[in-house]
């Protein structure tokens, strides 16, 4: 019985736009039975806008209203009036694709959402019609998190389309969806998505409250919740994993995590997430587990490449040089005795020059975009060493800094690296490498005390669960993941029964059944 | 309130203390070879070769020397003499050779190294050698081999170590060793040839306690030294002469590569002193025997006899040159203190180990023959 009705509920979400349940509360106004005044309070309300079409019908008794620019004229045709001309039925109130409300307040919001709206004199019943023009790019693979196996979709722009990537790959009755509606002048519409059933209900409620709490006028990507709905504003890290990919999503949404969905934008946000999240690549799964483990283990490093290499650097080579191994004493000398700067200074604007040039880059058109590359990369960087003002020591470590922090699988968090390098070649500059300690220590208290929707961010090393540590620095074979993470502390723990029953008494149980058979 | 208070002070700590206790790589003068010397008037003259980077090579380069020298009265005493005529600050922390001359290595050597221990920032884990005559000379000599003379002299040692000739030891492995009365150092001992331009190794400098006495092993007995004390470098080579006849003369050698040694040290006591056997089987590689025929077994016994009898007779000479310098490189002492205290307290060490009975047997197992049959 609860199954039934669930599943009818779904069926009716997906089937018609969302927006019914929407949970902005505004006042209704019920409508009024003479046509005139129904049409001057819904002008009015939409301010006399020119794109407001109002198309008068059966010698004004009626009126079809629509935005033009909202509305595909195709759509109104066929599914308005070419239906008429079929003569079945007498009015278009009638139609039976159309929708019917009593509230003009209502029918405010779906104009603005791009129905035609038909209202007739005499009648307080206004019928509406599903005729939005759909402008979608196609579902290609996203630029920035790019995968050589598997699969190559990635999200769009439409809410809708990015559900149904969704549940074309995750056939089950149990994935939920729930819509909100956001932004008191943009009305966003979003939704999360979950696994009813693994998923904490604890979680679920929590991530509702914080949906609901959100006031703001404007929100108009996944980034404006992020920051309304995250646990420490204040953190230099991402606690929500944000990703392109529907196989990242359902991975995620089936360890009992929730997937928070935008209209408008092909981000998708995971909620909770952990440091080590930020670390896992789909790349991973798609490649042999060695493989996977390795260059997992490859990008790990490069976390503590990217915060403290330059920092590494500078300590030696301002107050520590005696760990400089003999054989490498000569070369290094002689290439920073010329210099002018002190070290600090010299990371400092290389730092600096490398961002420029990476900003500047990716803001540009494709082609130019390279040009400043090749420019910046090749040109200033021999120009630097050239003039006596950058070691080319300080110009590899740098370069290779910029480069660990790039391997990061994400954006927000590659940029969090880049930035905590300051604040350790600082301390690094002052104190040496008992700088360099405190400053680690510093972030490490951080990560260990972050959460992320109450669950700890460090998770499954701070708390410890040696578990979960099975598919963090490494990732053993998918067949003895048997439990999911804890990260999201999921209702249902065990993800598989018995796997590979075949190998392990393999011969046994072939011989027992040829036994039997003779 | 109270926070942000905190957050201000950290910054300023952090801040404000600015780099008053930077070391700048750059504005280091780095010491990379040190000798040392006593003057007529018994001051110590301490000759350092200075690394010279190359300025504005587009390659990583090796840098050249510079020499200096700074007369004190003391270890310290002579470097800021040093330093008074350097650019920047002298800084011996990357050290890569410590030379002791002949002279200072007769006196007292330690007094040279107490500095080097007592100090932080020196590096202990630079090479140490005693030099004939003069240290200082070793860096009149140039060298083509390598741009700087004491890398070319850190070469040399790390090979006479690879090759069983010395210990390969280094001023902080020496150290428990001076102080130990139990047992005693054996360093590599070089010399200057100034009219071939040549740095030679010359053998095993042997000490007692903290002075060089005079007597040397050279490399042959430097290598059969290492083997009865357990410490075959990665190549122990022999090349003995096995026979009277032969033609040419140089068919009369066999060279061998020791492949695996067992050494057997025995300490017997018996009443208020101890007598030691030192039983060292050599399992070797014929590497070198022109006459061949190593495939017949008498031969091979035969020449495993020679060897054994010849090696035999050289490891007494080692033993009466050891006991003649009154040198306890083998550390008999230190296990007669450890296995038999009580024999040990009876003795006075200093006088009785030139008198204990030492008796060394090599024997010589010949295992392989190369790869030619």
């Amino acid at each position: 019985m609860r199954y039934r009705r669930r599943k009818s509920e779904q069926e009716k979400l997906m089937e018609e736009q969302p927006g019914s349940e929407a949970d902005v509360k505004e006042p209704a106004q019920p409508s009024y039975s003479q046509l005139s005044r129904n049409i001057e309070y819904l002008t009015k309300a939409l301010k006399h806008s020119n794109d407001l079409k109002v198309r008068v019908l059966n010698d004004g008794n009626a009126a079809l209203l629509y935005f033009e620019t909202l509305a595909d004229q195709e759509k109104v045709q066929e599914k308005i009036f070419t239906q008429m001309e079929f003569g079945k039925w007498d009015s278009i109130a009638e139609l039976p694709n159309g929708k019917h409300t009593e509230d003009l307040e209502e029918a405010l919001k779906v104009l603005l959402r791009g129905h035609a709206l038909y209202i007739e004199d005499g009648n307080k019943k206004l019928s509406y019609f599903s005729v939005t023009t759909e402008i979608n790019r196609s579902v290609e693979e996203p630029e920035n998190e790019k995968v050589v196996r598997g699969s190559h979709e990635g999200f769009v722009e439409n809410l809708m389309i990015n559900i149904n990537l969704l549940r074309k790959r995750l056939e089950h009755r149990d994935l939920t969806i729930k819509f909100f509606r956001v932004g008191k002048k943009t009305n966003t519409n979003i939704a999360i998505a979950y696994m009813d059933g693994i998923t904490n209900p604890e979680l679920v409620e929590e991530v509702e409250k914080r949906i609901k709490s959100v006031t703001a006028d404007t929100i108009l990507s996944p980034g404006f919740m992020e920051e309304f709905i995250e646990d420490n504003p204040g953190s230099p890290f991402p606690q929500v994993l944000s990703t392109e990919r529907p196989d990242r999503v359902i991975a995620n949404v089936m360890s009992g995590k929730i997937a928070l969905i935008a209209e408008g934008s092909p981000t998708v946000l995971i909620l909770p997430s952990t440091f080590f999240m930020f670390y896992q690549s789909p790349d991973d799964y798609n490649s042999r587990w060695f493989s996977g483990t390795f260059i997992r283990i490859i990008r790990l490093m490069s976390f503590l490449i990217a915060i403290g290499l330059p920092a590494m650097y500078i300590a030696i080579i301002g107050f520590h040089f005696e760990v400089i191994p003999d054989d490498l004493v000569p070369p290094v000398k002689s290439a920073i005795d010329q210099i002018a700067y002190p070290p600090f200074v010299e990371a400092f604007i290389m730092v600096v020059i490398i961002e420029l040039i990476r900003e500047a880059g990716m803001r540009l058109p494709q082609p130019v975009g390279q040009t400043i590359g090749i420019v910046g990369g090749l040109v200033i960087g021999d120009a630097v060493i050239r003039a006596g003002l950058i070691s080319n020591l300080m110009v590899i470590v740098v370069a290779l800094t910029a480069i660990a922090s790039f391997v990061v699988p994400s954006h927000e968090l590659s940029t969090t690296l880049r930035m905590l390098t300051f604040p350790l070649i600082i301390l690094a500059s002052t104190l040496g490498f008992i700088g360099i300690v405190f400053g680690i220590m510093f972030i490490l208290i951080h990560l260990v005390k972050l959460e992320s929707f109450g669950n700890p961010y460090f998770a499954p090393v701070s708390p410890l669960r040696l578990q979960d540590l099975k598919d963090t620095f490494v990732r053993i074979p998918l067949f003895k993941l048997d439990n999911r993470p804890k990260d999201a502390n999921p209702i249902k723990e065990q993800s598989m029964g018995e796997s590979r029953e075949w190998k392990r008494n393999g011969k046994s149980k072939k011989s027992k059944q040829t036994k039997k058979s003779k | 309130m109270k926070k942000k208070g905190l957050l201000l002070l950290f910054c300023c700590l952090v801040l404000l203390t600015g780099c008053w206790d930077q070391r700048l790589f750059k504005d280091a003068k780095l010491i990379m070879g040190a000798t040392f010397d006593l003057t007529d008037d018994g001051q110590v003259k301490d000759t350092v070769s200075v690394l010279i980077p190359d300025a504005g090579t587009e390659r990583a380069s090796e840098g050249s020397a510079h020499i200096e020298t700074g007369i004190g009265n003391n270890l310290f005493d002579a470097r800021s003499k040093i330093d008074q005529q350097l650019a920047y600050k002298f800084d011996p922390s990357k050290l890569e050779v410590l030379l002791i001359g002949e002279e200072i290595a007769k006196q007292d050597i330690y007094s040279i190294l107490d500095g080097y221990y007592r100090a932080p920032r020196n590096n202990l884990s630079a090479e140490i050698a005693v030099v004939e005559g003069e240290a200082a000379e070793v860096f009149t000599i140039t060298t083509d081999q390598e741009p700087r003379i004491s890398e070319h002299i850190v070469g040399l040692l790390d090979a006479v170590a690879d090759t069983t000739h010395s210990h390969g030891d280094n001023v902080q492995l020496i150290c428990a060793e001076l102080f130990e009365p139990g047992i005693d150092i054996a360093l590599p001992l070089l010399s200057v040839d100034k009219d071939a331009n040549k740095i030679n190794y010359k053998g095993l400098a042997l000490f007692h306690d903290k002075q060089y006495h005079g007597t040397s092993l050279n490399a042959e007995q430097a290598t059969l030294l290492l083997l009865m004390d357990n410490k075959k470098g990665k190549v122990a080579r022999i090349t003995r002469k096995v026979s009277e006849k032969g033609e040419p003369r140089m068919a009369r050698y066999l060279s061998a590569e020791v492949t695996k040694h067992n050494r057997d040290l025995k300490i017997i006591p018996s009443g208020g002193t101890v007598s030691v056997d030192i039983n060292l089987d050599l399992y070797v590689n014929v590497v070198e025997y022109p006459l061949d025929k190593l495939t017949d077994p008498k031969k091979i016994t035969e020449l495993e006899k020679k060897l054994s009898e010849t090696l035999t007779k050289e490891a007494e000479e080692v033993i009466s040159l050891l006991q003649e310098a009154h040198s306890d490189v083998l550390g008999i002492g230190r296990r007669t203190e450890a296995f038999h205290y009580d024999t040990w307290k009876q003795m006075d060490w200093e006088e009785e180990f030139k008198t204990i009975t030492i008796t060394p047997k090599v024997n010589v197992v010949i295992q392989e023959h190369g790869t030619i049959g």
